[in-house]
């Protein structure tokens, strides 16, 4: 285990390791190889607790508030040492983090639901002087109605903002991304800010096993964090100045760049993270039974859950069904999504989200996947959009059924009934 | 590292954050916040540091007030400086088309987020030398918002700063519009202030009707535990020592520094410092410093208690001013006297009546300049 | 991948996310020379003070004032010994035309620079060492001639030396000095002053003094031209007036110049207890003060002028009251009154100033206004002359040389200085045709033709920034107490500043016209545009690819030593530089800037994958396909 402090590096510039409190090491030595039973906002803060990060900003918003919660009584143990800074409002929240960020610090934050519309100001300046926070999202429907429960629309807004964008369905894949987060988008390669998100309540508030590392395993995975252009009074430099138009051609350039950048870092990173704990993920896509499928679901988040059992039960009934789970959304793996529905005839895209008035009437997500499956060059299956899981409502066995059906029938039929079905309001 | 030489369980002990300490200069008989009891004469500076960390080549216009405050305060911090610069016309026209006029970090920031983005690079470098990431002292933190920025827009995020005590400067450059939009009215227009958003016309002779916001005064009273100073950009060891004085504060300071616009406020490029003396002299900016260890304020007292005309008069904002509206300005410079505990003399008194201010309409009112050149 | 296969021109590549690194502090922020924005440049142009434009000697007062202000007392003296010879005299008896003339006076009252003088003329004869003696010039080989050892002379002698001409000063008198030891009292200025500075002066070597030697009399004047190589005549006017009237021979009447002279050269003087003065001028007042403190009684000036034409100096008339002076004005001797020859009263009528059609005073009286007064003593102070007789005729006009525009006499090398060129005037004035006479002498040795001297551009108050200077009041010299002083002759009246004293009074002065380092233009600039290598004028530079011409310090010059000029005025490489664009200054100034940038990316790859190669024990390439 190295504790101590890593000096120099390529510039004088370089900052070294932080130090962790006695306490907090002794903390996380005892919990080392224990499978602690954690909701996602519990495991999101654990994930924050073992990258050892410097700055927290916090403002309260259900549900992803626990997090902060949980982050805040860490400080006040000892076991951290981290700025922790109650911001007046999101949009200061992510900002402050976005200049800590700016200094080379590691910046946690998070949010949910309006919350992260109020901030929403932040999100390309942040991506776009490339700096590396990380954002916890637990998902959350945005106003009206009132309404706590999860909707993705609140993150899929920001989705063109240049930020990393990924999904977690359990309470241990949260916590995991946390750290794969961060190990992807402080690669100097990368240097993107990640959304981290769950969905409210489903994930955030539904407790699971999570298995706790050593922090000799998190010291091996995830660097110390250094921003090669931090603002240090040691090496001087401006962000984010004024352009010429002329200039903003190959700026925009360069941050498409920087997020296609990402995708053999992701590969590489989510790799490493199995070598180191053990526990493989897909690189962008989790592929369920979809070898010899004709119909398949592409889903996000926590309804993955169901949507695997309800796989299980279509294949009992002989429906040959599948699932394709996005790890990422941004960037969107445009190739392994064409590789993984390859074959199938008739993809159905669960959407538990909000696009009001787009291309397919209904959802979001729908229109990354049909992109993506219009330029495949395997052959083009149907596609169709399922508004379902609106509002937090939940996604039941029923309605995957449902959906089968009418990806079914479209198969038998030769094209989709329409665009987009609303789920449980149709024949 | 052996086991034995480590702490219990193992952690290093948390490193001290050392802070600087800047020296002030001397101000004896030279500034505005002190009483020239000695008797010098005021031209003669001390000897101000060599370094200039806001250079040359930054396009703000010619004989622009914020830079004069840039640059006053920059000299002042010195190198071991991080700034924070918010949309305005002070982050357009110095950053313009990829370059930079600051020998120092700097960064800009959104226009809601100066206080914010500061409060995250002062956390940063808390946590980042406590946890032995970073090994120097801890750097002079400052943010220069302009007023449309710290007035507006959720005060830029400043109050909440200033609640949280980040040790850190946070300077509002006030030039009394949108400058950087073209000349737009902000909180801090004064009455009467003509822009391209309160125009004057037969309906609204006066231009802008509000009066305006006390930024300084509110955050001093809602953050009591901060240090705030008001000083304008004709006082340059005032201005540098309130500077110095905030960044040795251990906490957050607040400084509202008044700085002329020479486009938006129409007057002779020369004229931007002895408008920044005037405006004292006329009452209607008052220069103070308020103390979080007493609670108290310090009034500067200016040597010379002029007509408001004598301000007013410079400026072609004003120019449309009728006498009533220069009698109600004379009436608030006025209350300004009051407060800051001086005597308000019979001639200022008389000038409250509009009747005195009749020739403004008969006769042209020349400016009452010191001098014929430069100008 | 939508980035595979783009590229970027090479005047099109930036820095990550626009990063941009720092000017430099000695170049500036090269990529905007903003000195395009301009229109009119600040110059450096110093003026001429009213002090030093009023002084006769041309003293470079407002300079030594600002060396004192900062406590450089020997550079302040040295200063004033570039112009004049004997600070410690003029410190002393200058009527100050420089303080008249003074700016302040228009602020709130004039600075007190004869003070300053003096305390800086007494610092010097303390010196162990005249400080001057090293700068001094290797000897011409020419010799001048100099008849009377007054302040023109001296000042002749000190400035030729200078120049490296050595002189022999020709004196009638036993003693030195001319009219500053035999028109001036000692309690105006003490012996030991005058000696002193007149032995500074002999000390520089190649100056001799040959007392008691009067031409016309014991030297032959033609032989003086001949055998030396330039002749300067400063001898003054030490010829008292007579007054022609009634009992004017009587025992107790006698001339004030001749009395004062007797007093100067030490020899014991006697006066009445109750003495008449006759005159309106200087003379007459130091007369009048001379005799109360030798008679120890009574002494009145009787004068044609009224008291707001008096000619004496406001302070002497001043000082002169508190020492129980009566003024008679407007008031004329009629005559002397007798017994046994001696005088015993004289009577006086009302009368007023008046001049015939030659410009001579011709008195109006006024009829049957007579009366009789008492008094033992009539000193007569009606002006001065000198006895010309063994010049040419064509030379001399009514007691005084006629000279050319330069003060020469004929076109040759024999120049006139002092009271016998212009009429009795005062020290500072002699002094400086001493230093002119010494120059022009000096400028025909070269060859050269005289010139007259340069038209001077002097600072008026109105165009100083009166804000920087806060009202405060003059420090006034201290006095001896009158009852002391009219005790004795030895006791002088005015004191020396103390050095706070002589410091505090400088530092009101307003350097008008002249840079004095205040920095004030370097700290106004918005553009780092003034530029300095030390605080001391001369020393302030304009960076001209910067500046906006914004012209604050101009404004904020306190002396106006600061002007704008025209851009159009400076030809090149002087002249601004003109970018073909607002925009960008070159295309690929930012690749320039973008390549350190990218570097600190590559070398921070490097170390991060180094960390990771270490922990992983692999570099994870294998995944990245």
């Amino acid at each position: 285990m190295s504790t101590v402090h890593v000096e120099g590096g390529a510039h004088s510039g370089q900052l070294g390791k932080a130090v962790r409190t006695a306490d907090g090491q002794r903390f996380l030595d005892e919990i080392t190889g224990q499978r602690i039973r954690l909701n996602g906002c519990a495991a999101a803060a654990y994930g924050a607790l073992y990258a050892n990060v410097d700055v927290i900003t916090a403002f309260p918003i259900r549900p992803y508030t626990a997090i902060m919660m949980n982050l805040s009584q860490f400080i006040a143990d000892g076991l951290l040492d981290a700025e922790y800074l109650h911001a007046d409002g999101e949009h200061s929240q992510i900002s402050a983090a976005f200049g800590a960020g700016s200094c080379g610090a590691r910046a946690y934050t998070g949010s949910s639901g309006v919350g992260i519309t109020y901030g929403y100001e932040m999100y390309s300046i942040t991506s776009g002087a490339r700096i590396p926070i990380q954002m916890t999202i637990a998902d959350r429907t945005l106003d009206p109605p009132g309404d706590f429960g999860s909707e993705h629309t609140d993150a899929l807004c920001t989705r063109d903002m240049g930020w990393l964008m990924g999904w977690a369905a359990t309470p241990q894949e949260v916590f995991d991304k946390t750290l794969i987060g961060y190990a992807i988008g402080e690669d100097p390669r990368v240097l993107l800010p990640q959304m981290i998100c769950q969905d409210g309540y489903f994930v955030s508030h539904i407790a699971g096993e999570v298995e706790m590392p050593s922090i000799d395993q998190v010291d091996r995975y995830l660097p110390p964090f250094n921003l090669p252009f931090a603002l240090n009074p040691e090496h001087p430099v401006s962000h984010g100045p004024q352009i010429h138009p002329s200039q903003g051609p190959p700026l925009q350039l360069e941050r498409a760049r920087a997020m296609e950048n990402a995708m053999p870092i992701i590969r590489q990173r989510t790799d490493e993270f199995a070598e180191v704990f053990g526990r493989r993920y897909a690189h962008f896509v989790e592929e369920y039974m979809l070898d010899d499928a004709d119909v398949a679901f592409v889903i996000s988040g926590g309804h993955a859950v169901t949507c695997r059992a309800a796989v299980d039960r279509l294949r009992a009934q002989g429906v040959k069904a599948g699932m394709a789970r996005l790890l990422w959304i941004r960037p969107f793996p445009t190739e392994d999504l064409q590789q993984a529905l390859a074959g199938v005839k008739a993809v159905g895209v669960v959407e538990t989200n909000l696009g009001l008035g787009g291309a397919s009437y209904g959802g979001i997500l729908s229109l990354d996947v049909t992109t993506a499956l219009y330029h495949t060059p395997h052959d083009r299956p149907l596609v169709t959009s399922f508004m379902a899981g609106l509002g937090g409502e939940t996604v039941p066995m029923a309605e995957f059924d449902w959906m089968a059906g009418k990806l079914t029938q479209a198969i038998e039929r030769g094209h989709v009934e329409k665009a987009t079905h609303w789920v449980n309001f149709e024949d | 590292m052996t086991a034995s030489s480590q702490p219990p369980g193992g952690g290093l002990p948390p490193t001290t954050v050392v802070r600087q300490n800047l020296p002030l200069f001397d101000e004896q008989g030279r500034s505005a916040a002190v009483d020239d009891v000695a008797g010098r004469d005021l031209h003669y500076l001390p000897d101000m540091p060599e370094e200039d960390p806001y250079q040359a080549g930054h396009r703000t216009c010619a004989g622009c007030g914020p830079a004069i405050e840039y640059r006053w305060t920059l000299k002042a911090a010195g190198e071991n400086t991080i700034m924070a610069g918010p949309t305005g016309c002070m982050y357009v026209a110095n950053s313009t088309y990829l370059c930079t006029p600051y020998t120092v970090p700097w960064a800009h920031t959104p226009i809601a987020s100066g206080g914010s983005f500061a409060s995250g690079v002062s956390a940063a470098y808390e946590a980042m030398i406590r946890k032995g990431r970073y090994k120097g002292e801890f750097p002079n933190v400052i943010t220069m918002a302009g007023d449309g920025s710290a007035s507006d827009i959720g005060l830029a995020s400043i109050s909440g700063a200033l609640y949280r005590n980040h040790d850190a400067l946070f300077v509002c450059y006030d030039n009394e519009c949108y400058a950087n939009t073209g000349i737009q009215t902000s909180p801090t227009t004064p009455y009467a202030g003509m822009t391209t958003f309160t125009p004057f016309g037969k309906a609204i002779p006066e231009g802008k009707s509000l009066p305006p916001k006390r930024l300084a005064k509110m955050m001093a009273e809602g953050h009591p535990h901060a240090y705030v100073a008001t000083t304008t950009v004709g006082y340059p060891v005032d201005l540098m020592n309130k500077t110095r004085r905030a960044l040795n504060h251990k906490g957050a300071g607040f400084l509202h520094c008044y700085t002329p616009c020479q486009k938006g406020w129409v007057y002779q490029t020369s004229m931007t410092v002895e408008i920044s003396r005037r405006v004292v002299e006329a009452g209607l900016f008052p220069v103070w410093e308020y103390d979080p260890e007493t609670r108290e304020y310090t009034y500067f007292r200016p040597p010379i208690q002029r007509p408001v005309t004598d301000y007013l008069a410079m400026q072609g904002r004003f120019g449309h001013m009728l006498p009533e509206h220069v009698a109600a300005t004379q009436r608030t410079a006025n209350l300004v006297w009051q407060e800051i505990g001086m005597d308000v003399p019979r001639e200022l008194r008389d000038l409250e009546d509009p009747e005195r201010h009749k020739k403004l309409r008969e006769e042209e009112y020349s400016m009452p300049l010191n001098r014929g050149i430069g100008a | 991948m939508s980035v595979r296969g783009t590229r970027v021109p090479a005047h099109l590549q930036l820095p990550i996310a626009g990063v941009t690194p720092p000017p430099t502090e000695k170049d500036g922020q090269r990529l905007f020379p903003t000195g395009n924005f301009r229109s009119y440049r600040p110059v450096y142009r110093d003026k001429t003070p009213p002090c030093n434009n009023a002084c006769p000697t041309g003293e470079q007062i407002q300079k030594y004032l600002d060396f004192v202000k900062h406590e450089r007392f020997l550079d302040g003296y040295l200063t004033i010994l570039e112009d004049n010879p004997m600070p410690a005299v003029t410190g002393r008896v200058c009527y100050h035309p420089c303080e008249t003339a003074c700016n302040r006076k228009d602020h709130d009252e004039p600075i007190g620079i004869r003070n300053v003088e003096r305390f800086l003329g007494d610092l010097g004869l303390n010196l162990p060492e005249n400080p001057i003696k090293e700068t001094l010039p290797e000897l011409s080989g020419k010799k001048v001639a100099i008849i009377g050892s007054g302040p023109a002379g001296l000042a002749c002698a000190y400035h030729l030396r200078r120049g490296g001409h050595a002189s022999v000063i020709f004196e009638a008198m036993d003693k030195p000095g001319g009219m500053l030891r035999g028109g001036i009292p000692h309690w105006h200025l003490p012996e030991e002053i005058l000696n002193a500075e007149i032995a500074k002066i002999e000390d520089l070597g190649g100056i001799e003094i040959r007392c008691g030697v009067r031409v016309g009399e014991d030297v032959c004047f033609n032989d003086l031209v001949e055998e030396y190589d330039a002749v300067f005549l400063g001898l003054g006017q030490d010829v008292g007036r007579r007054l022609d009237v009634e009992g004017g021979d009587l025992r107790g009447v006698a001339g004030a110049l001749e009395f004062l002279r007797e007093a100067g050269m030490g020899r014991p003087v006697k006066a009445g207890r109750d003495v008449l003065v006759i005159g309106g001028g200087n003379t007459a007042s130091d007369a009048a003060r001379s005799a109360l403190r030798i008679g120890g009684g009574r002494a009145r000036i009787v004068s044609l002028e009224s008291p707001d034409e008096l000619l004496i100096v406001d302070e002497d008339l001043e000082q002169g009251r508190d020492e129980g002076i009566e003024y008679v004005t407007n008031t004329s001797l009629v005559r002397v009154l007798g017994e046994n020859g001696v005088v015993t009263g004289a009577v006086l009528c009302e009368a007023r100033l008046a001049k015939d059609d030659d410009g001579r005073v011709a008195p109006q009286l006024v009829p049957d206004t007579e009366y009789e007064v008492a008094c033992d003593t009539i000193m007569i102070a009606i002006g001065q002359v000198q006895r010309l007789d063994w010049l040419p005729d064509e030379l001399a006009e009514r007691g005084l040389i006629k000279t050319d525009q330069y003060g020469r006499v004929g076109g040759g090398n024999v120049f006139v200085g002092g009271d016998v060129a212009r009429g009795p005037a005062m020290v500072v004035d002699a002094l400086g045709d001493g230093k002119r006479a010494a120059h022009s002498i000096d400028t025909v040795f070269r060859a050269d033709e005289l010139a007259p001297p340069e038209p001077v551009e002097v600072m008026p108050y109105e165009r100083l920034n009166h804000a920087y200077f806060r009202h405060a009041p003059r420090i006034e010299a201290p006095m001896s107490p009158p009852d002391e002083r009219r005790r004795s002759q030895q006791v002088e009246v005015t004191l020396a500043y103390s050095r706070e004293q002589a410091m505090a009074e400088s530092d009101r002065c307003m350097s008008c016209g002249v840079c004095n380092g205040c920095d004030n233009c370097y700290i106004v600039c918005p553009d780092v545009s003034v530029q300095r290598d030390a605080r001391e004028n001369g020393h302030y530079g304009i960076r001209l690819p910067y500046c906006k011409g914004c012209l604050v310090c101009v404004q904020e010059c306190p002396t106006g030593c600061l002007e704008k000029a025209p851009e159009m005025d400076f030809d090149e490489p002087d002249a601004v530089v003109r970018m073909e664009t607002a925009f960008a200054p070159y295309d690929g100034a930012h690749a320039e800037q973008s390549a350190p940038i990218a570097m600190l990316i590559e070398d921070q790859i490097a170390a991060y994958d180094a960390t990771r190669r270490e922990s992983l024990g692999h570099n994870g390439d294998g995944a990245r396909s």
